[in-house]
């Protein structure tokens, strides 16, 4: 029964016992279980899931990659590109903010945008808010978000010197980012 | 769109254009009046999800001479400024030029809108909107061949339906929809154009079979209380048909994948 494809409004028959939390696809409906995606129902920890392999909106606490389009003293505008690990299809990409107060978690009075972001960064960054009705509001206050991939002025890709600071591998010279620190070091 | 009557881009028909006349043309009509299958029977359905590659969802439905290829986009970000805690439903349908029996200019008219009006109102209580905040769901219609108002309606919103199914949004069912014409006391399921238009009366009916619930119903011209409930309960049993072609349809789809 758990490997069937169930289809939307199909009931789905849980086995007896506590009620597993219901995730995505799922919904109830006065006491009855029913699908709202088409796919198979598996269970991912303690939550019963039909996973979907389709691009989503972003939501709150979503994991968000995107590009630097514009650059403001009070804020950056990023066009998210990828949800949580599922690209977007072309065109169809969000509007993101990172405002000052969101870029770091100390010294947030300090924060110049321009010291932190440039045009074309690729940036990771969690959504703290749906923001307002033009954007989503991101935020890189950890040490894992921010920046991860940047050109210098010199046309190069640079690499990761502090959380602070690239350096352009071509001239050598310094640039300053909010980097994020990969997981794996 | 007004100056689009004079799209330049377009190579534009004659104004005015008529189906050539046969001599047997009157002899044509009678037979085409008559129906070859019971009162209570529809036309045959082929259904298939996924044809148009680039669109996130997509279905083409066949039902004798109607012919409509879906296509479902997004979601994807609202283009309007205000801010909205539910998601939207856009549906949009277009005629091609060649669908009808007289040539329709690449336009949108009325008739386009009325249905496009009509296939919301049928989809719109499926979809979960409220997991898709800030976001427009995009629905396009193409009518590649007519074969009368209440089939398209019907035959749209349940590709509609599949299309939204193959895209993966969330629903809470999925919907299939009949339409049923009155000539003279008879009650006729799915009419085709010609039926229709020697019918009194027509009604449309949406309904998720598998929540046993009812989308909406879209009733026209005369109709007596006691036939359009008739019509209700006849095209309501005919749905349940239906939602299992659609069912086996997004099951052999999503199997071949």
């Amino acid at each position: 029964m758990a490997s069937d494809i169930l289809l939307p409004g199909q009931s789905v028959s849980l086995p007896r016992g506590p009620a597993p939390k219901l995730g995505g696809g799922l919904y109830s409906k006065d006491g009855q279980v029913r699908a709202s995606l088409v796919g198979v129902a598996q269970y991912e920890g303690s939550s019963l899931v039909i996973s979907r392999v389709r691009s989503h909106p972003p939501a709150a606490n979503s994991v968000v990659l995107g590009t630097v389009t514009r650059l403001s003293p009070l804020q950056a505008i990023i066009s998210i590109s990828v949800v949580d690990g599922v690209p977007l299809p072309a065109g169809e990409e969000f509007n993101g903010v990172i405002r000052t107060q969101d870029v770091r978690a100390t010294e947030k009075d300090k924060v110049k945008i321009g010291d932190c972001f440039r045009g074309g960064d690729v940036v990771k960054g969690v959504v703290i808010s749906l923001g307002d009705a033009r954007s989503y509001y991101i935020t890189t206050a950890r040490n894992d978000l921010g920046v991860i991939f940047a050109t210098s002025e010199a046309g190069a890709s640079m690499d990761p010197v502090s959380w602070q600071e690239m350096r352009c591998p071509k001239t050598g010279r310094i640039e300053k980012r909010k980097c994020a620190k990969p997981e794996t070091l | 769109m007004a100056q689009s009557a004079n799209d330049r881009r377009r190579i534009n028909g004659p104004e005015e254009s008529f189906p050539p006349v046969f001599d047997d043309d009157d002899e044509d009509m009678k037979l085409k009046t008559q129906r070859s299958r019971a009162p209570g029977d529809i036309r045959p359905i082929f259904l298939q999800p996924g044809l148009i590659s680039q669109a996130n969802g997509s279905a083409y439905i066949e039902t004798e001479k109607t012919k409509i290829a879906c296509a479902v986009y997004g979601p994807r970000q609202s283009k309007t400024t205000t801010y909205s805690e539910k998601g939207r439903l856009n549906v949009e349908v277009k005629f091609t030029p060649f669908s009808c029996t007289r040539r329709r200019a690449p336009m949108r008219d009325a008739e386009d809108r009325s249905i496009g009006v009509s296939i919301h109102q049928a989809i719109v209580s499926s979809i979960r909107l409220e997991l898709f905040p800030k976001s427009t769901i995009d629905v396009f219609i193409t009518i590649i061949e007519n074969d009368g108002i209440e089939g398209c309606i019907a035959s749209g919103s349940l590709a509609a339906s599949t299309a939204l199914a193959d895209a993966g949004i969330e629903m809470l069912g999925l919907v299939a929809s009949c339409s049923a014409a009155i000539v003279g006391d008879d009650i006729q399921l799915d009419p085709s154009e010609a039926e229709a238009r020697a019918s009194s009366g027509t009604l449309i009916l949406a309904c998720m079979p598998a929540l046993d619930s009812i989308t909406s119903i879209w009733q026209s011209g005369q109709m007596s209380a006691e036939l359009s409930l008739k019509c209700m309960e006849q095209c309501h049993e005919r749905c349940i048909d239906i939602h299992s072609i659609v069912a086996q349809s997004l099951l052999e789809h999503r199997r071949s994948n």
